[in-house]
């Protein structure tokens, strides 16, 4: 197809149901909030940080397209970027931990416990 | 005929082109045409044997990788060690997918005449595409040293995905010079741009001549992005045994090799489509059948030369130690290739849209 | 069929099924790969969606670069297992289950109602015109330019933020 035919189909016509995108959206936020809460391991749980992430990324595309409107196409943007400094940051401080303890378990690290 | 099934079938048409100049013909005889380009550069006659002038080597080689022994080391992770290959292979040749290699091909079917561009798709995120798979293709490597088990893997492997990020950005951002002057992300526009014109009424109207500096870093983080000396210390022979891909033997040793010259042919072309012209020169239409045919001996010709580029480079100059290298590759090009971000923003805002 | 339910189906399905995965893998190097499946499956997602713009950063930035900075930090750490479980937190884990099956059933609920009966498509100044061969990318570049200068210039110091932030928290103290 020509470029030019199937992106203006494709704006105007939707063969699957937005809210089936919605659902699949939200079930990956539950399963990134399942991990959060069940994993011990910190990487594994900053993992399913970014999964939810992720997923609520997917619901904003979906709102955007039904409301055609482009904002959600922007939030994601800043989102993406976001989460990028937020990784590096939180992967920082990660190793800064794992050499004061030598662990990322997080049961293991209750100092501040009275 | 229905346009979508003609599409269908010309995209398919397209594909198994593509597959079988670079699978099937490119890649083997690449490694005959490094060994001999070797011994030409170093003043040996290079491999003569099998097969006049050492033809046949290709399919030599090609029965040695099948027949030896296929070992996996103690204690690897299987999965992700069988993965590896697979993932550093199939980015390089995906990446043909969007990069046209000829104008196109006008094709009649029962007096309806269709015409054929000659590129598998055309999408409108373009470059970001080969991008993505870019940074896809360092995954290979970092699991390839990881998963065999082995210090000296490993240390290859964080060392040439280090290397490899590194050198994207230089990349990326050099590139942008030329999305900014051509004004769409799409590769078949960027041909389109540099088709017609010329600047000083003889040079043809190519993104390399305005753009010079984007255009050398380009070139030289694709060495980098392909592992290719004077860049590939990742897999040095002297230091590291064979850095990331010690380990592997028969098949999948020989699916890395030709996974780093599908790179290579991936790079090149991409190198001919953004900076010197793509399958155009300059005063010739190219439209037709004879056109479509030798718009795609032209873009040949052109990656030919630039994948004799990388052989060369690689039999004449020494290797860069691993703190030079990301020096480099951080202090020196990414400020370059900002500095030619600003001029080719200058440059499109002084000529009024047509560089 | 319709190519594009195909599409949609193959799609979801491996992104649940690589995110259930991440959950029970035993080595953090898997889970990571397995959300690169995730992630990747979902940029599939934003291609139908109309976004191929967004699709191709997921997998530049998302995939490609904050996933590989993980596996870095995975290995130069050597984390190879999961820890060794000794006490199991049994309430915790039933818990854990009960309250995501909860909430997670009443957000499919939720956001099902929300998109039925459709919303329809407004007029708003940022919609997505009828597009051009280069897609919705002139759009979201003028956007960004103009509506989203802001958010662009502070997003600019937050990554400079990040980048010495980051710097500075790995550093090695010398006492």
């Amino acid at each position: 197809m020509s470029p030019a035919t199937s992106a203006a189909a494709a704006v105007s016509v939707m063969a699957v149901a937005p809210q089936a995108y919605l659902v699949v959206g939200t079930i990956l936020f539950a399963i990134g909030l399942a991990g959060a809460l069940l994993k011990r391991n910190a990487l594994s749980i900053f993992l399913s940080i970014e999964l939810m992430m992720n997923a609520v990324n997917l619901l904003f595309l979906a709102y955007a397209r039904m409301r055609g409107d482009a904002a959600g196409q922007m939030v994601v943007f800043f989102v993406i970027a976001i989460a990028a400094a937020e990784a590096a940051i939180g992967l920082a401080i990660f190793v800064a931990l794992f050499r004061a303890r030598q662990t990322v378990d997080v049961d293991k690290i209750n100092f501040l416990k009275w | 005929m229905d346009p979508l099934l003609f599409d269908a079938l010309a995209a398919i048409a397209k594909i198994l082109f593509v597959w079988a100049v670079v699978l099937a013909a490119l890649l083997p005889n690449l490694v005959l045409l490094e060994r001999r380009g070797a011994a030409l550069i170093q003043d040996r006659p290079g491999p003569n044997r099998v097969g006049p002038f050492g033809l046949f080597q290709a399919l030599a080689d090609v029965v040695k990788m099948f027949m030896k022994e296929d070992m996996v080391p103690l204690y690897a992770d299987r999965l992700l060690y069988n993965l590896a290959p697979l993932i550093t292979m199939i980015p390089a040749l995906t990446t043909f997918a969007v990069i046209p290699f000829g104008s196109s091909i006008p094709v009649t079917i029962g007096g309806v005449t269709h015409i054929i561009p000659l590129v598998i798709a055309d999408v409108n995120v373009g470059i970001l595409y080969v991008f993505a798979l870019t940074s896809l293709g360092v995954y290979g490597l970092v699991l390839a040293g990881w998963s065999s088990n082995d210090k000296f893997s490993l240390m290859g492997g964080i060392r040439s995905s280090a290397q490899i990020i590194s050198y994207e950005l230089a990349m990326g951002i050099a590139a942008i010079g030329v999305f900014l002057a051509a004004g769409s992300l799409r590769l078949p526009a960027v041909v389109a741009y540099q088709h017609h014109g010329t600047f000083l009424g003889f040079l043809p109207h190519w993104n390399c001549f305005p753009q010079l500096i984007g255009c050398v870093i380009f070139v030289v983080s694709a060495f980098a992005e392909t592992n290719r000396l004077p860049f590939d210390l990742a897999e040095a022979e002297a230091e590291l045994v064979a850095g990331f891909h010690t380990e592997y033997s028969a098949f999948k040793f020989g699916m890395f090799f030709m996974g780093e010259y599908a790179n290579m042919v991936a790079a090149s072309a991409l190198i001919v489509t953004l900076y010197f012209g793509g399958w155009s020169l300059p005063g010739l239409a190219l439209t037709g059948l004879w056109g479509g045919l030798a718009s795609i001996a032209i873009f040949a010709v052109k990656t030919f030369f630039f994948i004799w580029l990388f052989i060369w480079v690689r039999w004449t100059l020494p290797r860069f130690r691993y703190d030079q290298l990301m020096a480099i590759g951080w202090k020196v090009f990414l400020p370059l290739s900002l500095l030619n971000l600003l001029w080719t923003g200058w440059l499109v805002l002084a000529s009024g849209g047509r560089v | 069929m319709n190519g594009e339910l195909l599409v949609f189906a193959a799609a979801s399905a491996v992104a649940i099924v690589s995110a259930l995965a991440m959950l029970f893998q035993k080595t953090p190097v898997r889970s990571v790969l397995s959300l690169v499946v995730t992630f990747f499956a979902l940029a599939v997602l934003s291609v139908l969606l109309a976004a191929p713009f967004i699709a191709a950063l997921q997998v530049i930035v998302y995939a490609g670069a904050i996933l590989v900075l993980f596996l870095f930090v995975i290995m130069l750490l050597n984390l190879t297992q999961e820890a060794a479980e000794k006490e199991t937190r049994v309430v915790h884990r039933f818990l854990s289950v009960m309250g995501v099956l909860a909430l997670g059933g009443i957000l499919v609920g939720v956001t099902w109602k929300a998109g039925n009966p459709p919303v329809p498509i407004t007029t708003s100044p940022n919609a997505i015109p009828v597009l051009g061969v280069d897609g919705e990318i002139p759009l979201l570049g003028r956007l960004l330019f103009t509506d989203y200068l802001l958010p662009f210039e502070a997003l600019s110091v937050l990554l400079l933020l990040a980048v010495v932030g980051a710097l500075l928290l790995s550093k090695r103290r010398f006492e």
